[in-house]
Order: structure tokens, then C-alpha cells, then sequence
């Protein structure tokens, strides 16, 4: 029942006259959407978790390791594509301290943990599709005997041939990576708006390029860990790195044949997530879970680095084709543009991450004419999965280096001609969307060219033929808000507030680095109830919270924290009649702020927040609730990918100033100036703390992280010494961000995502700013100092 | 590949005379500094021994001394000690450069010189500063002492000259006042990281012509090197920016770089060129030259 209107004061359902106090989410959300004067909300309040990890005292999943707890190691595969004839785990067995070899044949539930599609094992069943692909579980008494067991147990592969060009793999139907589904295809997305022959016919200028770009991996700092305890609280308690503990909860649930709730997840602090652990991470808990199933004991598993780096999933490695046209008076005509996301060994997440990709194709731009084609591709690589930015990035990437050189075919500025074709309130998106509403990106973008200096800049540079030449170049982007299309997506909390006015807000939102649990949820809880923020405590990661969606997407507080306002607002409610019986006001005369209770204009008429809590308790007034909502979707066709795709972007931009060294091809990013149309910003210090780590992550991504795999697809860097990520000598000054608060009707406060945000230009921003400085199309990734070098003495550009 | 480090003896020496009566009774070892080589390389399993004999403890290797003409640095002084010391920016400078750009602090207070170059690394990074300052090794074991110049210590990739019941006790660099040296390092970014090729030169003047050149390069060859053509074409010549850029180019005669994770070969080549002209370029600057 859907019974939001938006734009209308003092709605109550028609039902409300009756009612105690107003319950539905839509009315809440929307009042205080409404609010004008703010206690905390949009301070930068600090983070109840700062002093513990500064001084080391925060614990994670490792921290709970004891002596006694069985410890669990791999095996992995040296094949890339290989029957499994047997697995002979006689001597592993017999090996001091092991207690058990554990491999698919033992799973009593099912062996399937595949999240789009159903094609992938926990542990590898018939044969291995990657080298690095996990067989087998070796459990011993502790790490030093799991270690040396694991290496004698003996898997009798017969080799297949293997594939690991995704070009390849989309043409030969002799070689399959999953003979059940009769070609390499995972998956396939489409997008046909309007008619691009039509579009193109009016173009002025045309620009087709092909683009690549690499994997990444993650890199957290706390690798995969899991302790699973049997029989603790009655249920089989899993301690875990997970990004969503309901996800985990119900994979383990599979995997071991038993209901959900025989399970409980917790998710302590983690040491980083990116995406990685909303994939690896309930494999891993299924793996500690399965073990202490099996063996009745408490069970460890916490992956090397290596492992890590070998099993879990990287950002997507594309091939993109774009062709897009534009019309001499500057505006875009068409585009036609073919993604192939190489997904490795198997579909994991990879069919959501290509319609995001699909659907972002366009940038964030008006585009009367579009066709994109999607293909997700099975090879024998390690899979790709989420990663911060989840196929944007890199479809960005495309669509920004063609509006540059459409830009440039056209004689006009880059910024002015994005300008030009920017999507605003009223425009459609190339599914044919209709934006009404919170569309702050021309805004942020004409700020953010100001900031930066950019049109003397962009004339400045880019015409030194000497030895360093600067390049200013900008990406704009956008991301949508919650799941895509007509997936089902919600928010819920439970709140209560006990006797002595201490309030408890229970989240399945886990706390890996972003804070939002730790800051934005908090001050949204103690913004709407009036209480002391130092009253407010948030439990988080768990799975006895109300199911409310994973921590990834860029809605730890968009989406997430959604459940904590609407649960806070409805005991506020109560509250507020309660008071004004108390205080002989009308509810909407009350006021709860810092711990008073007063009426609106007559401080004096008060009493504190602990009466007012015990006068509840006496009086019978419910202070516990939760805060389910469920976000309405429009209709969307997948076979034309045209309706509304999501309820909401966010917009981000970058401009990057690089300066590039042409005898070593060494880039040098100066400056980077972030812009962001996030809606409501709740923390603008947490804000800020994404936005830079967004940014220098992103940077590495471009400009030095790759992974190099061999002819049988083994991955030869799997290790802090090969696979180069920056360091703090590495990172560029960031510049404050410009925020336009293009607020969103659903989001608490008006908020939409961030986390992703900043990552999601840095490759465009970056390469055009490298392009600028060369006069040379950069058009794959990653724009390495050996990259930039051959590029420069391919064209000649020094002697 | 499990990284589980496999079962050694372990033996610890507190003086030199102990390390020495180890290393001439065990057979099959190897011998620990700062570690932060070798307890990698026994867990990859790079080397696989019986006995590890542990001589991080003797505190009469860890000393840098100042005697006038020369200065000596022990085999296990820290690399840190060394970009800290006094010492070495007044008479080594060129060895600080290339030591603070060495690994993460962290590493510089645990890794030893010693262990850098005995571990023989091809991208070892004291080893191109120590080659141009001609320095000389000083190997030691029961039989008595040798001296070994830097440039025929490294044999190939974890080989040297030391023999097997050697150890080396220090690191005697002559000191030269008058000479300009400069160490450039390419890596894959700013800091911690492994060269691509990184190259030490070391140039003295005489009346606007080079008087002495030396070059050495590392990461480009089965062992550091020195780049003796480009060397021979800069004695005696002019100084001036077309002679820097020609013979820098002859660094390839001296150089036989591989591809790898890390760079190509060609890649590689082509760089060795660029840095050996920047690092000649500073070295003149360091003696008051611009060209």
C-alpha cells in the first residue's frame, strides 16, 4: 500500500484521527525530510568507534581466535579448468593433529552458493573452473598442522582445455566453462531507447573507440576471516566478515540444510570491505559454519593473503565499445555501445554489475537515441564480483573519454559541452526514466569548474612539447540509488529505549571503515528522538536485527539507516503525544532536544528526558519499534531495458590536475577536486573521509594496480610485494568537496549514497586529465608509467 | 604455495667468534640478520636448510665509523641507523638517498646493509651507491680476513663471493671529498616498493671535463652492475648535455634486463638510459655544474 504524497503538509492517513500516533514510514520520512533546524544531523559529529582503533583497541574477527579452536586452511586448485578424477585425502589424514578433510561430498545441505545464478559450489564438485578455485577443507588443532596437511592432500585432475580471453570466449562453443549452459554467456543485458540508426543520421560528429580496463582487488587491510561457535545461545554463532549478516546467516542455512534460524551472524568490526566481503564474505562464514557443523567444534578460518588474493573476486576487467555522435550545436544524438565484462570462472554477482553498467552507460547525460548490449562472459580466471563502484567505474570511464573527444571534435570546452547535455529534473535517463526530482549535478559541476580553475587551465595546458606537461581533465558520473530495476529493496530497524532513557538502536548495517553505523545512524536516531547523542548506542552486524539489506551499494545510510528514522520517528510520535499530555501542549508544540522536554516557546515548561521516559514505562507507552520500508520500484522491461531503473541517483564529479613525465611515463596527480549531488549530507567529516579514500583507491586502480596472470590463469602477483597499491607518499592534495544537497524523498534527512561515489570518476577524471597533458586518446587502463611511456613513443611525442 | 615456515635448528651467536665457530661446524644453513629477506624466502620456500644460525644479536657489527680517509659501516647496522648517521650524508651521501627510499621504516629499523647485499638481490638498492663509491667488502672467517671490491661480490641472482664458511663483517668505503654523487630510483609508485631500475653515479670535474664517471645500475641484470662503456666515453670529455645523453645510451652495452611482473625488458632498457642521464645531470649539480 503505498500512500506517500509528496509536497503535502500534516498528511495523516485517513486512518490516522484513530490512531494513537502517526505509524506509517511514508509520513515520517517525509516530515522530517522536511526539517528545517538541526541538532546533530549534518555535524561533524565524531565517531563513537574513533578512540578504540586509535589506540588498537577495536576488536575483529581474528581478535576472537583462542588456542583450542580448530583452524581451517585450504586447498586450492593448480588447474585451470580441470575434472576433478578423485580427491585422495588418506595422507592428510594421517598427518599429526588433523582432525578432518572436508570436501563437497560432505556438505548436508546444499553445495550452492552462486548469488545471480545458481553456478557456483562452495568447494569445487566434478571440476575446477580457475586455478586458485578452493577443493577442500583440511581441519587440524591448530594453523602449523592444518598448514602441512593441506599440502599432502592429493586431487587427481584430468586437464581441459582453458579459456581466459573473454573475446574468445564469447566466440568458441568447444571449450565451456559450464557445459550446461552451451556457450561462455553468464548473461546478457539490453538497452533500445528510441532509434540510434535515426540518431546517428543526425550527428555532426561521430567518435567509436574501444576501451579496456583491468581488474582490481580489494586489498583490505583484514583479510576473509571466520570463528563459527556451535551451540552458543542455542544457535550455531558465526563471527564473521561479512557486509551482510542476514546474507551469511541464510547461505550458511543452505549450505548446512538447516532453517535460518538456527543461525546467528555477527560481524564485528571489519577491517574494510569494498565490495569483497558482500561477496567472499558468507562464503567464508559457510566454511567456519560447515567445519563446526561437521566437527561439533568451535572452528577458524582466516585466509593468507594470498589465498585472499587467489580465491576472492575482482572489480570486472571490460572491453567496451562506444560509438556515440552529437550534433554541431552540442548536443548528443546517439549512442551504441557494446560492454563485455569478463567474470571469470563464474556469474557471481557479475549479471547485477553488468546492468548497472548498461544502465549508467550514458553517463549522466540526456541521450534521445541509445543502444547498449551487454555480455558477461565465463573464463577460467578468478570471478569478478562487487567492488566499490560495481561496473560503473569503468563504463564511466567510456562514456567520459567519448565526451571529451566529442567535446574536442566539436571545438568546445569538455565542461561546457557536458554542461549541455547534463541530465536535470525533467529530463529521461536512457532507460527512459523520468528524473523528478534531486538532480543537483550541473550545479555541482559549474561549482566544481570554478573551484579548480578549469577553464584557464584546460586552455593553459595540454600544449608543452617539453620533457613534464600538465593535463587538467574532469569525469562526471553518476550512480543509482538502491538495487537496479525492479529488485526488491527495503530498510528496517528495532529501537528501544530502556528505563534509565539509554536508547539501543539494533542495525544489520555492519561498521567496515565507513562509520555509518558508528556516526550517521546515530545522529539520525538522536536528531528524531530528542535524546542525548551520547545516549544513543548502535548495535550493528547482527542477524537478530530486522533483515534490512546488506552494506554495500552505497546505502549503509541512504538506504540503511532509513529503518533507524522510521523507527525512531514512530516512538518520537508517542513520545510527543505523551509530553503533550504532560506539559498540557499540543504534540506538535513539543520539543525534545539534548535531553529537555519543553513546549515551543516556553523553555520553562519543561521536564528531562529521563521523566519523560519513566512517565512512558509508568503510563504504558510502547518504546520499542521497528522500522520496515519498503522502497517503491517503477516497472522496468529487461528486454529492451527501458523504465525506471532506480529510485534515485547520486552524482558525483572530479576534475584531476596530473602532471606527466614523457621519458618515463611516470603520472603525477597534483590536485584533485571532488563534487558530489548526494542528497542530505548527515556527517560531512565521515563524508569527507570517503570521498578521499574513494578517490585515492580510485587513483591506484588507475595508475598502478593490476593483476598479471599467466598462460594457465594463475595469478603471479598475489602478494603486498607485486600487487602495488599507494601509499601516503602516493596520494594527491584533495581539495573539499564541493556538495549540492539535491535531497531525495525516500532517503533519511533527504540523503542518498556516498561510499562508492568518489571512486567512480577517478579513471575518467585521470585519464582525460593524462590525454589532456599528451594530446593522445588514453584508452586503457591502467595508465601505468610503462603504459604512459610506450604510448608517448608511439606517437612520437619526444625525440 | 602455503606459507607455513618449515622446521630449521636455530642457533644464536652473541659475538663474531661464535657466528664463526657455527657457520665452520654446521653444514646447510643460512645465516639470519634483520630477517626481513630471509624469513620470506624460507616460507616460500626459496631456500629450504637444516640450521639457521641467527647473528642479529652481535652487537660488534652494528657500528659506523668515521676514519677520516674512509669510513666503515658493520654488516649489521640497520638500514635506518644508516639514512640517520651524520656520518654517511657528510662522506656517503649518495648512500643515505638510496637507503631512505629502502622498504618502510619499519623494515629500515630491522633490515641490516649486511643482509641487503648479501642476499644478493639483483634490485638490492645499497648496491648501485656502494659500487660507485668503490667500496670494498670485508669477509671474514676462521681462516682469517679478505677484502672483496663491491663490483666481484655478486656472482648472479642470491650468489656471491663469500664462501661457506664466511661471513661478512663490514662495509669500508673510501672517502672521496671531491665528487658529485646522485642515486635515482624508478619504482611502480613514491615509496616502499621494489626498483624498476634505479642507477647511482658518482662524477668528478676537472677544468669543465669529466675527470672520473662511474656508473652502476641495478634490477637490469642478473647482479648489479657497473656501466663501464658509458664510463670510458664520459673520461676525459667535455661536459655538456649532448655527451651526457650519448654515452648514456651506451648503458646498454652492460645491462641484460628481463621482463617481468614488475616492467618489461624493453621498458627497462629504455629507462636505465633516462635515469643514468638525470642521475649524471644531479651529480654535476651536487659539484656546482648545471648543464
Amino acid at each position: 500500500m503505498i500512500r506517500f504524497i509528496f509536497g503535502r503538509r500534516n498528511y495523516y492517513p485517513s486512518s490516522g484521527e484513530i490512531m494513537a500516533s502517526i505509524e506509517d514510514p511514508y509520513v515520517l520520512i517525509d516530515k522530517w525530510l522536511r526539517a528545517k533546524e538541526f541538532i546533530v544531523v549534518g555535524k561533524g559529529v565524531a565517531r563513537t568507534d574513533a578512540f578504540e582503533k586509535a589506540l588498537g583497541k577495536a576488536k575483529y574477527v581474528e581478535d576472537y581466535f583462542q588456542s583450542g579452536i580448530l583452524f581451517i586452511k585450504q586447498v586450492l586448485s593448480t588447474e585451470p579448468h580441470a575434472r576433478i578424477k578423485g580427491i585422495n585425502v588418506e595422507e592428510a589424514l594421517r598427518k599429526p593433529k588433523v582432525v578432518r578433510v572436508i570436501t563437497a561430498s560432505d556438505i548436508p545441505g546444499e553445495n550452492q552458493v552462486g548469488y545471480a545464478l545458481p553456478d557456483q559450489p562452495l568447494l569445487a564438485e566434478g571440476k575446477v573452473r580457475f586455478h586458485g578455485e578452493v577443493v577442500a577443507l583440511v581441519v587440524a588443532e591448530d594453523i602449523d598442522a592444518a598448514l602441512e596437511a593441506s599440502e599432502s592432500v592429493r586431487i587427481n585432475y584430468e586437464p581441459l582445455p582453458h579459456i581466459l580471453d573473454p573475446l574468445e570466449a564469447l566466440q568458441r562453443k568447444d571449450v565451456l566453462v559450464h557445459e550446461e549452459v552451451g556457450s561462455n554467456i553468464a548473461f546478457r543485458t539490453r538497452i533500445r531507447k528510441g532509434n540510434v540508426e535515426e540518431g546517428f543520421s543526425k550527428a555532426d560528429v561521430i567518435v567509436e573507440n574501444e576501451y579496456r580496463t583491468h581488474h582490481q582487488d580489494h586489498l583490505y587491510l583484514e583479510p576473509e576471516g571466520a570463528l563459527a561457535i556451535p551451540g552458543l545461545d542455542g544457535r550455531l554463532t558465526v563471527i564473521t566478515a561479512a557486509q551482510y549478516p542476514h546474507l551469511a546467516q541464510s547461505i550458511i542455512a543452505r549450505v548446512l540444510g538447516v532453517p535460518a534460524s538456527d543461525i546467528k551472524v555477527i560481524v564485528p568490526y571489519m577491517g574494510g570491505g569494498f565490495g569483497g566481503k558482500d561477496d567472499e564474505g558468507p562464503l567464508t562464514a559457510a566454511k567456519a559454519a560447515l567445519t563446526a557443523y561437521l566437527t561439533g567444534r568451535p572452528s577458524f578460518i582466516l585466509y593468507t593473503r594470498e589465498e585472499s588474493m587467489r580465491t576472492h573476486p575482482k572489480r570486472e576487467a571490460t572491453i567496451i565499445k562506444y560509438k556515440s555522435g552529437a550534433a554541431r550545436d552540442g548536443k548528443l544524438t546517439a549512442i551504441d555501445v557494446t560492454i563485455i565484462h569478463d567474470t571469470g570462472a563464474y556469474a557471481n554477482r557479475g549479471p547485477f554489475i553488468l546492468w548497472r553498467a548498461t544502465v549508467h552507460a550514458s553517463g549522466p547525460y540526456h541521450v534521445p537515441h541509445a543502444k547498449v548490449d551487454g555480455y558477461c562472459v565465463y573464463t577460467n580466471k578468478v570471478y569478478q564480483g562487487s567492488f566499490r563502484g560495481f561496473g560503473n567505474p569503468s563504463v564511466q570511464f567510456a562514456a567520459e573519454a567519448q565526451m571529451d573527444e566529442l567535446a574536442r571534435k566539436l571545438g568546445m570546452d569538455p565542461v561546457e559541452f557536458r554542461l549541455r547535455n547534463m541530465l536535470r529534473p525533467g529530463l529521461t535517463t536512457i532507460t527512459n526514466q523520468l528524473l523528478d526530482h534531486s538532480v543537483g549535478i550541473a550545479d555541482a559541476v559549474e561549482q566544481l569548474a570554478k573551484v579548480s580553475g578549469w577553464y584557464s587551465k584546460r586552455r593553459e595546458y595540454g600544449v608543452s612539447t617539453g620533457r613534464f606537461r600538465r593535463g587538467i581533465g574532469i569525469g562526471v558520473a553518476w550512480h543509482g540509488i538502491s538495487t537496479s530495476r525492479g529488485v526488491p529493496d527495503w530498510s528496517n530497524a528495532y529501537i528501544k529505549i530502556d528505563k534509565d532513557g539509554s536508547v539501543t538502536a539494533f542495525t544489520g548495517i555492519v561498521e567496515m571503515g565507513q562509520g555509518s553505523p558508528t556516526s550517521s545512524h546515530r545522529q539520525i536516531v538522536a536528531e528524531v528522538l530528542g535524546a542525548p547523542i551520547e545516549k544513543i548506542k548502535v548495535t550493528f552486524g547482527t542477524s537478530d536485527a530486522p533483515d534490512g539489506g546488506a552494506t554495500h551499494a552505497s546505502r549503509g545510510t541512504s538506504i540503511g539507516a532509513i529503518g533507524v528514522l522510521v523507527a525512531a520517528a514512530k516512538i518520537r510520535e508517542r513520545l510527543n503525544k505523551l509530553a503533550s499530555e504532560l506539559l498540557n501542549c499540543s504534540p506538535d508544540e513539543v520539543v525534545i532536544r539534548e535531553g529537555k522536554v519543553y513546549v515551543r516557546g516556553d523553555v520553562e515548561r519543561s521536564i528531562t528526558w529521563e521523566e519523560l521516559i519513566k512517565h512512558a514505562y509508568s503510563r504504558g507507552v510502547d518504546l520499542s519499534a521497528t522500522g520496515y520500508f519498503f522502497l517503491p520500484k517503477g516497472k522496468f522491461d529487461d528486454t529492451v531495458g527501458q523504465g525506471q531503473a532506480y529510485p534515485a541517483f547520486s552524482y558525483v564529479a572530479m576534475i584531476a590536475e596530473v602532471e606527466v613525465d614523457t621519458e618515463t611515463g611516470k603520472v603525477r596527480v597534483l590536485k584533485v577536486w571532488p563534487a558530489l549531488a548526494a542528497g542530505r549530507i548527515i556527517n560531512p567529516q565521515q563524508v569527507e573521509g570517503q570521498i578521499e579514500g574513494a578517490a585515492v583507491q580510485g587513483m591506484g586502480y588507475v595508475l598502478m594496480e593490476q593483476l598479471v596472470f599467466d598462460d594457465k590463469g594463475r595469478l603471479l602477483n598475489p602478494d603486498l610485494t607485486d600487487y602495488v597499491v599507494p601509499t601516503a607518499l602516493d596520494v594527491p592534495e584533495i581539495a573539499k568537496p564541493v556538495y549540492v544537497e539535491d535531497l531525495f524523498k525516500y532517503g533519511p534527512f533527504g540523503a542518498k549514497g556516498v561510499g562508492e561515489m568518489a571512486l567512480i570518476p577517478a579513471p575518467a577524471a585521470i585519464a582525460n586529465a593524462v590525454s589532456h597533458a599528451l594530446g593522445v586518446r588514453i584508452t586503457k587502463l591502467p595508465i601505468t608509467p610503462e603504459a604512459v611511456y610506450f604510448e608517448v613513443k608511439k606517437h612520437g611525442l619526444i625525440k | 604455495m602455503f606459507y607455513r615456515i618449515p622446521k630449521f635448528n636455530y642457533y644464536r651467536a652473541s659475538t663474531l667468534n661464535e657466528a664463526l665457530d657455527l657457520v665452520s661446524s654446521l653444514n646447510d644453513f643460512k645465516v639470519l640478520a634483520g630477517g626481513t629477506d630471509l624469513v620470506i624466502d624460507l616460507k616460500v620456500r626459496r631456500y629450504t636448510v637444516k640450521n639457521v644460525v641467527d647473528i642479529s644479536r652481535i652487537k660488534e657489527l652494528d657500528y659506523i665509523a668515521d676514519d677520516g680517509d674512509r669510513v666503515r659501516i658493520g654488516a649489521l647496522t640497520k638500514l635506518q641507523s644508516i639514512a640517520d648517521s651524520p656520518i654517511i650524508r657528510e662522506k656517503a651521501p649518495v648512500l643515505a638517498d638510496a637507503v631512505r627510499e629502502m622498504a618502510s621504516w619499519q623494515i629500515r629499523n630491522v633490515a641490516t646493509i649486511g643482509g641487503n647485499l648479501c642476499n644478493a638481490s639483483p634490485a638490492a638498492d645499497t648496491a648501485p651507491p656502494l659500487y660507485v663509491l668503490n667500496a670494498t667488502l670485508r669477509l671474514v672467517s676462521k681462516e682469517g680476513e679478505r677484502e672483496v671490491p663491491i663490483t666481484e661480490f655478486f656472482l648472479g641472482p642470491r650468489k656471491t663471493a663469500l664462501r661457506s664458511r664466511e661471513l661478512l663483517k663490514e662495509i669500508v668505503i673510501p672517502h672521496e671529498p671531491d665528487c658529485g654523487a646522485s642515486f635515482l630510483k624508478l619504482g611502480r609508485r613514491n615509496s616502499f616498493t621494489l626498483s624498476v631500475v634505479a642507477v647511482a653515479t658518482l662524477v668528478k670535474v676537472d677544468k669543465n671535463k669529466f675527470a672520473d664517471v662511474r656508473i652502476a645500475l641495478n634490477s637490469v641484470a642478473p647482479t648489479p652492475v657497473r656501466a663501464r662503456k658509458a664510463e670510458e666515453c664520459l673520461k676525459g670529455k667535455e661536459i655538456s648535455l649532448n655527451n651526457i645523453t650519448e654515452a648514456a645510451k651506451l648503458v646498454l652495452h652492460d645491462i641484460s634486463p628481463i621482463s617481468d611482473v614488475r616492467a618489461s625488458a624493453e621498458y627497462r632498457k629504455d629507462m636505465s638510459v633516462v635515469l643514468t642521464r638525470d642521475s649524471l645531470i644531479k651529480s654535476l649539480e651536487r659539484v656546482g655544474i648545471k648543464v
